[in-house]
C-alpha cells in the first residue's frame, strides 16, 4: 500500500468501517511508515477527544411533555403548524383538548400536593405544579383566549380576583386559566403561550405587609425553568416558564403595566 | 389524514425513544436550547405526519433526517430575520467563581473544542456530530444527510483534519 492510499482510508479505519482486508493493509502500512503513523495518531486522538469531551444532551422533560401533549390531541396533525404565526391556533387546540380530563386532574393534583413533605418551598411546589400542568390534559380548566371569559370563571372558586391582561398584541397569547393547589390552598393560574412555550402565572394573596416591594421582581431558576416573583396590589404573583429569562421579564413587565 | 390511536401508539414506541438523539443533533446544529426544543417538537409532529413513509428499519436515522431538515428550515428563517446577528449561544458556558482547577481545565477544554466545532462549515459539522458524538455508522449518516457514503467519508475526513489542527495535532490538511 502506498501512502496516498493509506491516507484516504485512515478515517474509515479509525471508524471501524473498512472491510477486514483493507483494515489489515492499513495496519501493516502504519506499522512501517512513520508519516502515516503520525497522521493516524493525530486523527485518532482528535476523534477520541471530541467523543469524550462533547456531551450528548438529554431532551428536557418539558420538551417530552410538550410532544406528549401534542400527541394526546384528538387530531395531533391539525396543530402541526410550526411555531410563529399560527401559535394561537396551536395553543387553543391544545387547551381545548385538555378540557375533558382537567377537572379530574385538579383532584389528582390535590392528592399529590397533599402528600408532599412539609418544608418544601412554595417556589418548588409551583415549579412542580407547572411541570405537571404540561402533562397531557392538565393545562387549563377554562380554555379561552378571551380575558372576559377567563376572569369571571374564577369567581366563587377563589377568594381573590386574578388579573387577566390581554397581551396578544406583544406576542403573549392568553390560552386559559386553571385552578391549582399550592401550599394548602386553591390558587388561580393564568396560562399564556409564547411560541411553543407555556407561561403559568400563579396568583396568591400577599403574606404580611409587603406593599413596599410593589413591582420589584425576584428571579430564580429550578430544573431549567425560570421563575419570576413579584408583588402587586396585595397579591403575590409568580410566573413560571421554560421561556428564556429576558422574554419572561418582558412578559412580567407587560403583565403589570396593562392592568 | 388523521392518525389512528394505533398509529400514535406505534409512533410513541418506535420514534419517541430517540428524542435525546434528536435533541442532541438539534442543539449542535442550532446552538440554542430553545430553538433546539422547538425544532424537535416540529420534527416529532412532522415525523408523525409522514409516519406511513417509515419502513421497518433504522427509526433513529429516519427521525434524525427529519430533525436535520427542521433545523435547516429554522436556521434559514433565523438568518433571514436577523440578517447579521449570529446566534451563538452562551447559555451553556457556565462560569463558576470557585470552580476547581480540574473543573476549570475541563470546561475550558470543552469550550475550546466547542468553538472549533462551531467554526466548521455546517456540512462538516453535522457529519462530525453524527459520527463522533452520536456514533452513527457511515450508512446511517448517509441516510440522515441524504448524500452518498463517499461524500460522507470525504466530509468527515476534511472536518476531522480541521479539528485536528485546531486542537494542535499535527495532521495534514486534506484537500
Amino acid at each position: 500500500m502506498i501512502c496516498a492510499e493509506c491516507r484516504e482510508l485512515l478515517d474509515a479505519y479509525i471508524d471501524g468501517e473498512l472491510p477486514a482486508a483493507d483494515a489489515a493493509a492499513v495496519r501493516e502500512h502504519i506499522a512501517s511508515c512513520a508519516e502515516c503513523a503520525r497522521e493516524h495518531a493525530a486523527l485518532a486522538a482528535t476523534s477520541r477527544r471530541i467523543g469524550e469531551t462533547l456531551v450528548k444532551y438529554q431532551a428536557p422533560d418539558v420538551l417530552k411533555a410538550r410532544i406528549r401533549v401534542a400527541l394526546a390531541q384528538p387530531d395531533p396533525l391539525a396543530s402541526t403548524a410550526p411555531s410563529g404565526g399560527a401559535t394561537s391556533v396551536t395553543t387553543r387546540r391544545l387547551a381545548f383538548g385538555g378540557l375533558g380530563i382537567a377537572i379530574a386532574s385538579s383532584i389528582l393534583t390535590f392528592a399529590v400536593v397533599r402528600g408532599v413533605a412539609p418544608g418544601r418551598s412554595p417556589t418548588d411546589e409551583i415549579v412542580s405544579s407547572h411541570i405537571r400542568a404540561l402533562m397531557p390534559g392538565h393545562l387549563t380548566d377554562v380554555a379561552s383566549t378571551n380575558q372576559h371569559n377567563v376572569k369571571p370563571w374564577f369567581n366563587g372558586r377563589v377568594d381573590l380576583s386574578p388579573p387577566v391582561p390581554n397581551l396578544d398584541s406583544i406576542g403573549f397569547t392568553l390560552i386559559g386559566g386553571r385552578l391549582d393547589y399550592v401550599q394548602e390552598r386553591a390558587v388561580p393560574v393564568i396560562v399564556y403561550a409564547r411560541r411553543q412555550h407555556m407561561i403559568d402565572v400563579y396568583v396568591r394573596p400577599s403574606v404580611g405587609d409587603r406593599k413596599e416591594s410593589n413591582g420589584e421582581m425576584t428571579s430564580s431558576a429550578r430544573n431549567g425553568y425560570n421563575v419570576i416573583a413579584w408583588q402587586s396590589n396585595g397579591m403575590s404573583l409568580e410566573a413560571v416558564s421554560d421561556l428564556n429569562r429576558p422574554e419572561l421579564e418582558q412578559f412580567v413587565k407587560a403583565f403589570n403595566a396593562s392592568r | 389524514m388523521t392518525p389512528s390511536p394505533n398509529d400514535i401508539d406505534r409512533f410513541e414506541r418506535i420514534v419517541l425513544p430517540h428524542l435525546d438523539d434528536a435533541y442532541t443533533l438539534a442543539r449542535y446544529l442550532l446552538r440554542d436550547p430553545h430553538e433546539a426544543q422547538d425544532a424537535v417538537q416540529d420534527a416529532a409532529l412532522r415525523a408523525l405526519r409522514y409516519f406511513e413513509t417509515y419502513r421497518e428499519g433504522d427509526a433513529r436515522a429516519w427521525l434524525l433526517a427529519i430533525v436535520r431538515n427542521c433545523c435547516l428550515t429554522r436556521h434559514k428563517r433565523a438568518r433571514a430575520e436577523r440578517a447579521n446577528i449570529s446566534f451563538v449561544d452562551d447559555v451553556d458556558v457556565v462560569y463558576e467563581g470557585r470552580a476547581t482547577d480540574a473543573r476549570a481545565v475541563e470546561q475550558s477544554e470543552r469550550a475550546h473544542l466547542q468553538r472549533a466545532l462551531d467554526g466548521l462549515p455546517p456540512e462538516f459539522r453535522e457529519v462530525i456530530v453524527l459520527r463522533e458524538i452520536q456514533g452513527l455508522s457511515y450508512r446511517e449518516i448517509s441516510d440522515v444527510v441524504g448524500v452518498p457514503i463517499g461524500t460522507v467519508m470525504s466530509r468527515l475526513a476534511r472536518g476531522r483534519r480541521r479539528l485536528a489542527s485546531a486542537l494542535g495535532y499535527d495532521a495534514q490538511q486534506a484537500g
